[in-house]
Order: structure tokens, then sequence, then C-alpha cells
């Protein structure tokens, strides 16, 4: 009875093999297979709608599918983008955009200055009653421009008026639309337009295939007027929750970069052959914010009012050592923050005078002298004998604000003041920590500190904006107030030049830091990796100790070249100039190794498998002996 | 079988699904945390823009109207549009991410029952074997291990360690052949580590009941009658012992099917695999409620569809339950 059941099994298997073998050849025979750029990144694309993205990956997206007015050049400055000139009337109101000749969109269609129109004016209608345009992200750009009209005079022109002076104009991210497809798109019903592929643009790549969850794919403009990068098609990967899966996929060989793997991470690829490891200065920061708010809020609020004391606050920012913080929590890989304005604001960001240094003494002596004693217990009482306990808040997504939060919990603890942390689910936080104006006060902002962290835009407004008192029911997370910086603001945004802009700036970031409403712990490194043996030309923003994607603009996916193509040794051409202290801006490159390595991963985790299940044969093997032996013996 | 039976059943099913909606509603409400503050996290969002997302969200409404509407809509089919992925339909979403998983999980529950249920009645069958003793000690590790930790485990060894096979995704995108065969390898590749994960997961508790089961079906009295007619070993296994041992299966089988999503999670975020564990994940993350609401449904019913047709199995092979 067996040996049919054995040649039936064998039969099976022969057909089997049969159909792989058909079906092999198919797989080998590859047709001019297209370069292919493979990008991975830990978030979930939101949307292809400009207007309806909340995320960076969104608007890497619409910066490969679409041109700004004027685009973003390697240190940020502006470059022709859908214009390809500029002038500005003497009386500084009246700018005038060349649009390039003959410019056509990715189906063929010519590129216009009515395109531009359409565009300017989708966004000042419906942000002229105070309204917004989708998510409303990209609003002030045109608002803060102090945009009053756009014309287009001929095919070719753009006369746009501003009621100031101003250069922000020049810097503002607003994607140029195709009238003949968003036609119908008005500020009512921005929200319910979808944009599927495949994206009429003018930009370098446009989206074909968007598939939730997995990627979205951009192919080349076959009309792009600009210099086309090697890459003929941009695959960009998600792996939202599994930066882990992704550095393997990079490590495999199917990435060709990655985005913000972790500090542990990244360490780890320096080590990987043709593998460039880049951590770069960021535009934005993590902070340790308070809850500022002066007003008592029944059931709500902060928990002392010595929250509201700029003294408190300052004397708690010298029981803060920041450069262990970078040690410790991010591995090296940022750097002391001090104002909103971060580093990377290589034009605006001013160095505070008095920087605190960490001392617990001073921040003790400094408790002592702003008039909060210790109590018997040894804790700080505030002005009304209350005992002072601090709620401190951060979103568990990220690790290592619950690290921070642990440093910070220590220090204040050998100050006097005694701090439970907690880790909160974003959404739970948002919640806590922005007044919804539209709701009663009762209930609302209870916490006292959160730490968490804010992205900055080109212009350094954005990070600025949020300490007005104007955004206090809205975007404020301190609920600070303070009339001069309130002034100051709009004075540094109406100043005519940048020399009169930056003055009010200085003043604005000293009076943050000495009013601390935010203890600004640190500006993160932005973390990415790439491989050098498919790609080559590789550029940065800025030029000098910056990253190549995830930047402003999509300035330097037009410049690579194919690494296997071309002649010389693939050197990447990165400055790897470590700066001076250990957390500046580095880059890592590692050599190919001899030729003879044929194994690229590492082969730990193949040898502790091996072992492990060597390991467990041998144990279930002398069980089996034993209990055999056992019976044996039962028998006799 | 009693369509009397089969009535009760089938209404008393339809009966559990009315009410898991109506808790799906209130259930995601009592989160804290409301969805439009995350805008917030953007320096340029101005109040309103976050006012207009709360009205068009549905969110200003007042809570028993916004139930009334979601029973409503949810009647006819439509579960409304996710707020992470603006202007996309719940039901397109779902359905994009439905049918990964379900090849993931049923070709694993396949394998699993097969090489499980195979496993189990060989080794109660030979007791005190080696098989029995290899495959008994296999079985209750895997059965404890999470499935997170065999699939980083397959992961290190197949993927990054050997090559053998892509470590993550279902496809690969854009390899410029896209004929039927290479694109079916493709997927197959894709497919293989994730579909053993779950397979190895399974395996555990299908061949250790099994193997329990089997066990006591051969003590029964009918089988040492069987065995004092003269049959020979093989015919009592498959005549006598099997068909009875199998019952208790069955009802794990079915109910298994009902958790296919639940237990998607952990493997699909190893893989990075685009399934509705993923979505889950991401969903849960931004507060999505129509989304979540949708998953959750759709979970729900799958529990209580399982359920229903274990118990009609159940009546079919075992006439005492349907009394």
């Amino acid at each position: 009875m067996r040996s049919p059941l054995r040649d039936r099994f064998a039969r099976t298997l022969a057909a089997f093999g049969l159909a792989l073998a058909v079906l092999l050849p198919a797989a080998s025979a590859r047709a001019a297979t297209p370069l292919l750029l493979r990008i991975g990144q830990v978030d979930d694309l939101d949307s292809l709608n400009p207007f309806e993205t909340a995320l960076e990956l969104g608007y890497e997206v619409f910066t490969l599918n679409y041109d700004l007015l004027v685009n973003f050049g390697q240190n940020n400055e502006p470059v022709p983008g859908f214009a390809d000139s500029w002038t500005q009337s003497a009386d500084q109101l009246t700018w005038t955009f060349h649009i390039r000749d003959g410019m056509k969109w990715s189906d063929g269609q010519p590129a216009t200055s009515a395109d531009v129109v359409y565009t300017y004016q989708l966004e000042l209608n419906g942000t002229k009653d105070g309204g917004s345009v989708g998510l409303g992200y990209l609003d002030p750009y045109l608002k803060d421009s102090f945009v009053s009209s756009v014309t287009a005079p001929d095919p070719t022109t753009v006369v746009i008026k501003t009621s100031r002076p101003t250069s922000k104009l020049v810097s503002s991210y607003i994607p140029i639309l195709p009238q003949h497809i968003w036609k119908t798109v008005t500020p009512a019903n921005v929200g319910d337009f979808k944009n599927n592929p495949p994206i009429v643009g003018t930009g370098p790549y446009q989206a074909v295939e968007w598939k939730n969850g997995q990627y979205v794919r951009l192919v080349r403009n076959p009309y792009y007027w600009g210099k086309q990068g090697a890459a003929d098609q941009v695959v960009i990967q998600f792996f939202p929750n599994a930066p882990d899966t992704m550095v393997a996929a990079f490590k495999n060989n199917e990435l060709d970069y990655i985005h913000s793997p972790s500090a542990e991470q990244l360490n780890q690829l320096k080590t990987a052959k043709n593998t460039v490891t880049l951590a770069t200065e960021g535009n934005g920061f993590t902070q340790l914010n308070f809850n500022a708010y002066d007003k008592p809020i029944p059931s709500g609020g902060a928990s002392t009012t010595a929250l509201r004391d700029p003294a408190f606050r300052d004397a708690l920012g010298y029981a803060i050592d920041k450069q262990t913080l970078i040690d410790k929590v991010l591995l090296g890989y940022g750097s002391v923050g001090t104002t909103q304005v971060p580093a990377w604001e290589r034009n605006w960001h001013v160095e505070p005078n008095d920087v605190r240094q960490f001392s617990i003494d001073t921040a003790n002596q400094k408790l002592d002298t702003a008039g909060y004693p210790r109590g018997t217990d040894g804790t700080r009482v505030d002005k009304q004998g209350k005992p002072i306990n601090l709620r401190l808040y951060f979103p568990s997504t990220d690790p290592s604000y619950a690290k921070d939060a642990q440093f910070i919990q220590d220090w204040y603890s050998q100050v006097g003041i005694k701090v439970s942390s907690q880790g909160l689910d974003a959404d739970t936080l948002a919640t806590d920590e922005y007044l919804d104006g539209s709701k009663p006060l009762k209930g609302q902002l209870n916490y006292d500190m959160v730490i968490w962290a804010w992205q900055g835009d080109p212009d350094p407004n954005a990070l600025l904006v949020i300490l007005t008192t104007s955004t206090i029911g809205n975007t404020s997370d301190s609920q600070w107030s303070n009339a001069q910086y309130d002034q100051l603001y709009d004075q540094q945004n109406q100043a005519a030049t940048d020399a009169e802009r930056k003055t009010y700036m200085a003043q604005m970031q000293q009076l943050f830091y000495d009013q601390a409403p935010y203890h600004i712990l640190y500006y993160d490194n932005n973390l990415d990796a790439y491989h050098t043996d498919k790609f080559g030309g590789w550029q940065t923003q800025p030029a000098q100790g910056g990253s190549p994607f995830f930047v402003d603009g999509s300035i330097n996916y037009t410049v690579l070249t194919d690494a296997t193509k071309a002649t010389p040794a693939p050197t990447p051409t990165v400055n790897a100039e470590p700066t001076a202290g250990s957390s500046g801006p580095t880059a890592s490159v590692a050599p190919a190794p001899a030729p003879t390595d044929t194994s690229s991963g590492s082969p730990l985790p193949l040898i502790i498998g091996i072992v492990a299940i060597a390991a467990l044969l041998v144990v279930i093997l002398l069980m089996t002996q034993r209990r055999r032996k056992a019976t044996d013996e039962d028998d006799e | 079988m009693g369509s009397r039976y089969l009535i009760r059943k089938v209404v008393g099913a339809a009966f559990t699904i009315m009410l898991i909606v109506i808790l799906n509603f209130v259930l995601f409400r009592m989160m804290p945390g409301s969805p439009d503050r995350i805008l917030l996290r953007n320096p340029n969002v101005s109040a309103a823009a976050v006012a207009a997302a709360r009205a068009r969200w549905g969110l200003d409404d007042p809570l028993p109207i916004q139930l009334v509407d979601y029973l409503k809509s949810t009647a006819t089919g439509d579960l409304g549009y996710s707020f992470k992925f603006h202007g996309e339909q719940v039901t397109d979403v779902l359905l994009s991410r439905l049918w990964p998983t379900v090849i993931l999980f049923g070709l694993g529950e396949v394998l699993a029952i097969i090489f499980g249920l195979a496993l189990g009645a060989y080794s109660g069958w030979k007791r005190g074997g080696p098989i029995d003793y290899i495959g008994n000690g296999i079985s209750l590790i895997l059965y404890s291990m999470p499935y997170f930790v065999i699939g980083i485990l397959i992961l290190g060894v197949f993927a990054i360690g050997l090559h053998w096979f892509p470590t993550s995704g279902m496809l690969t995108i854009g390899g410029g052949d896209e004929s039927f065969g290479s694109q079916l390898l493709d997927f197959l590749g894709h497919l293989a580590l994730p579909v053993t994960t779950v397979a190895i997961g399974l395996i555990g508790q299908y061949s250790i009941l099994m193997r329990s089961s089997v066990i006591e079906t051969l003590g029964e009295d009918y089988v040492t009658t069987a065995r004092g007619k003269g049959l020979t070993s093989g015919r009592i296994l498959r005549s006598h012992a099997l068909p009875n041992a199998l019952l208790p299966a069955v009802t794990l089988i079915a109910i298994n099917l009902g958790y296919v999503i639940g237990g998607a999670i952990t493997v699909e975020v190893v893989f990075n695999w685009p399934g509705l564990g993923t979505l889950t994940v991401d969903a849960l993350e931004a507060r999505d409620y129509p989304i979540l609401q949708g998953i959750f449904l759709l979970l729900s019913i799958s529990v209580v569809v399982a359920n229903l047709v274990a118990d009609l199995i159940y009546g079919r092979l075992d006439p005492r339950v349907r009394a």
C-alpha cells in the first residue's frame, strides 16, 4: 500500500517542479529594468493633495510632483522653479516673475502664468476672511508675505503686489498646480479633492501609483525643464511603526536610502559596506515646555502658580544638564539647544547672553531667592504654601522622551521638586496641552510640563509664532503671554530688510530665553543612511553638513548619477568634516571591504539561529534517550 | 439539522453584531483625546483650519446625532471617510488591506492545520515514541512563543543572514518585469517568511490539542471493541479514533479563523506586511475613528461568524447540542 502513495507524491513533486520551471525563465528574463531609487521612511503617506498632508513625507512627495514658484537651492537660497527669473520694483512692493518659455506639464499641456494665478488665488480666496485652505498648513506663506494681488498680464509673466516690502515671498512653500486639472477645486471643496495618481506636475518626478500602507511610486517627468537625475523612478516605501524592518531591508539592499533610523541603528550601519551614514543638524528642537497660563482654571490648569513666575522657570533651567541628555539619550546626535530659532537657521539664530550652566547649587539658590523655600519634608512650596509636585508628560511614541523625563525627574528632585512623569499617546497629550478655544475653560490644560518637539520651516516665523499670545487657544503649548514678544513678532514680520528683521529676532530670542516658557533641551539631528554602490553624485542641503532628501524642495534628486556607469570610484560627495565638538553634524563613510568578503550582511543572527536549533535538538535527543532507558529498565 | 436550531443561532449572531456596532461607537468616543488636536502639531496651522476640520469630520455634532448618523451609514455599508487618509473612503482602505491579511493568515492556517493535526495525531498514536517527544516538546515551545519572537528569529536567519528571502513588503516595486509568472514568484518570495511565522505559531496549539484528543479517544471502549474485532491499527485510527478526535479541533479552528485579524498585528508589523494589522496600529496612533470602527466591525463580525460556523458544524457532528 505504501509505494503507490510514494509514487503519487513523486508525481506531484515533478508537476510542481515543471510548473516552477515554466515560471522561472519569466523571472530571469528581465527586460530593460528601470533604475529605481528606493527610499524607506517611517511614515505612511496621508494624502497626495498638498493642502491635505500633515507629514514631512507629504511635503517630500509634493515637491517632487510640483515646482514652487521659486524653488529652494542647495543652501535654501531662492533658485528658479516654476518661474525662471524675477525682479522686485524700486518701491519693493511689486514683484514680476517670468515663467519659463515653452514649459509643459507632465501631460504635455502648456504650463503658464495662468496656473500661478489659479494656485495663488485659491490660497488668497481661502484665507481672506480668516478662513483656511485644507489643513491650513500652507496658508501663512502668502499671508506673511502680505500679498494683495496676483495677476498675469501675459502667459509668461506674473505680477504679485504686496502691501509691505518683504523677502518672504521667494521662500513660499506653495506648489504651483495645473489649472486644467484643478479647475473645479475651490477653498470649500479642496478637502475632498483626492488628487489621485497619475499626478500632473512640473516637478522632476510624478506619482503614478500610491498603495496605502506600502509605497508611493514616482516616475520621471518626460517634460521636466531642468537637469534630470539618474533614477528613472523613485519609490518611497512606508514602514510605519517598523523602523527595525526598514533597517533590515536597507541592510539587505532592498532600499537605497533610509530616513530616520534610531541612533543605535545608525551606529550599527556605520561599518556596513558601501554605506554612508549622516547625522545632520535639523531645523527643529525638543523642548521642555511649561504651562504658564496666568489665570486659575476650575478642575484644570497647572498644579501650582509657580509656573507663571519667570524666576521659577529660569531657576529650573539650571537643573537641566543638556549635554548629558545629548550624550546619554541621543547618543551624541544633537546639539545643545538655547533659543526657539534652531542653530540650523544660520541667518537668524542668535545665541543668547548669559547661557545657563548646569548647576544644582545655582538652581537651589535661585529657587530660594525667588521665594520658593523648602517645606518640612524638603519639598519646595509655592507662594500659596502648597508643595510643588509637577506632572511631566511626553508622547509615548518616541522612547527618547521617556529617558529625558527620567533625567529631569532626578535633577529636579535634587532641587526639592517632586516630578511624576507619564507617557501619553500623542492625541491625548495634544488634547491636554492645547487650549480648545471653542470649549469652556473648565477642565482644560491639565498639565504642568511637557517634553515634545517642533519642526521648523525654512522661514523662522513658524517657530516664533507659537509663542505669541494670539496662539493661546490654538497652537500655543506654553500658554505664555508677553506683550513685548508679541510686538517684536509683528515688527520682525513687517521688517523691510533682513538686517532689521534680525535685530528684532535677536531680541525675541533673548526674551524667550530669559523668560523661559520653554527650556530647549536640544536641537535634534536628522539621521539618514544611503548606499553608494548604485547611485553617485549625492548632494546635500545645506551643502555643508546637510542631508540629500527630506530637506526643502527636491533639488537633490535631480543630481544623482548612476554609480555603476560612472568610471571614478564611488566616493560620495558628502562633506565628511567633523565639526569642532562632539555634537556637530557628522557623516561617516564606510569603505568597501576587500572583494573576498562575499556575505554582505552580519552573520551573527544566522550563527545564533543555528546554535539555538542545534542546542534544542541535543536536548531533545538526550531526553528521549533517558526516557527510553527508563522504560527499558521498567520492562526488565 | 433542525431549522429552529439554525434560526436561533443566526438571529443570536445578528443581535450580537448589532450590539457590537453600538459598542464600537461608544468605545472609541470614550478614549481620551480628540483627533483634531493633533493637527496643531504644525506651527503653521490656524484656528480656522482646525475648526474647519472638526466640522468636516462631524466632530461638532452632539454624540447622539453622531451615533444616529453612524448607524444609518453603517446599515447602508458606508463606513465614512478616513481622518488620516484625507478623502479616502474607509471601505476602500479596508478592502485594499483585507486581502493581504486573508492570504497570509488563510494560508498560514491551512499549513498549520495540515502539519499540526498530522503531527498531533501521530504523536498521540505513537505515544511515548521519539516523534512524540520531539514533536510535543517543540509544540510546547512554539505554543508559548509570541508571533513576533518567531518572526524576528526567522527574519534574522533567512532574510538578513542568508539573504534567501526579502525582508519586508508584499511585492518588489517597479521591478520592470510585469509578467504574471514573475509577479507570482515575487509575491510568494515575500509571503514565505510571514506565512511560515504564522504557521509555526499555530502548529503548536493544533498539535497539542490533537495529541491529547487522540490519546483520549484511544482509551474509549469502542476502540477496544474495534481492536477486539481484529481491525488493523491503521483502520482503527482512520475509521474510529480520528473522526471523533477531530471534534475539538474543528471548534478551535473555527474560533481561530475569527481571530485572524487580531493575530495579524504583530506578524504584519515585523514583516511590514500591508494588511489590516499594520493598518490597525497606524489608525490607533492617528485616532482615525472611522478606520478603527471599520476594523473592529470587521473583526467582531468575523469572530461572530466563525463562532456561528463552529456551532453549526458542531451541531451537525454532534446531535446532542441541537436539542
